[in-house]
């Protein structure tokens, strides 16, 4: 093997690691700029279903996590007529789901009672959460 | 006139028949009995538990098939 033959199976190797983490990135489809205002205790998720901000953000962050909860409410929506349901019952069961699975450690969230807390320890689940 | 009379005390007759009558069905119907547990006001009457269980699975896949929205 050339160096000229390795230097280019190194570069065909780098841009093949580079496009799967880039498409790694697209199938998780997480607005980054909304993931790290969630990690910074901006932004959580509310017992209501859809994402709050526990601070102040910029205006580029709540044109984000806006533009999020419309796409949310179109979701509840279909399948609350799918099911048979109100909008609030789908987005309260989606609430208890994502309680238990998107709010880390540290990471805020908003209680049924209208009240932001951080999590620590286990998150604090809406009282019609089985 | 005398059939008037009779006329009159009979609609007399019904009216009053028709009072006790009402009377009677309102007494029915009106059965206030304080409860024994404190009242609790529950601002989620629109979120029905069980229907939140049957969503359960729905809402799991859901979640999965967003990836960009949840």
């Amino acid at each position: 093997m050339t160096p000229r033959s390795k230097i280019f199976i190194a570069f065909a190797a780098a841009a093949l690691l580079g496009g799967a983490s880039v498409a790694l990135a697209q199938s998780s489809g997480a607005d980054p700029v909304v993931e790290q205002a969630r990690a910074g205790g901006i932004v959580g998720e509310q017992a209501d279903g859809y994402l709050g901000f526990a601070k102040t953000p910029p205006a580029d962050l709540k044109s984000r996590v806006d533009a999020i909860n419309i796409k949310r409410r179109a979701i509840y929506t279909d399948l609350a007529a799918q099911r048979g349901v109100t909008v609030q019952e789908v987005a309260a069961a989606t609430a208890c789901q994502l309680f238990q699975t998107r709010v880390a450690p540290g990471e805020a969230y908003r209680s049924e009672a209208g009240i932001w807390g951080v999590r620590n320890g286990a998150v604090q689940k809406p009282s019609y959460c089985p | 006139m005398v059939m008037n009379k009779d006329g009159s005390r009979k609609w007399l007759m019904a009216a009053s028949g028709a009072a006790i009558a009402s009377g009677i069905a309102l007494a029915g119907c009106v059965q206030i009995q304080a409860p024994d547990k404190p009242i609790e006001i529950n601002l989620n009457v629109n979120i029905r538990q069980e229907v939140i269980i049957r969503l359960e699975k729905d809402v799991r896949d859901l979640i999965e098939k967003h990836p960009g929205v949840f």
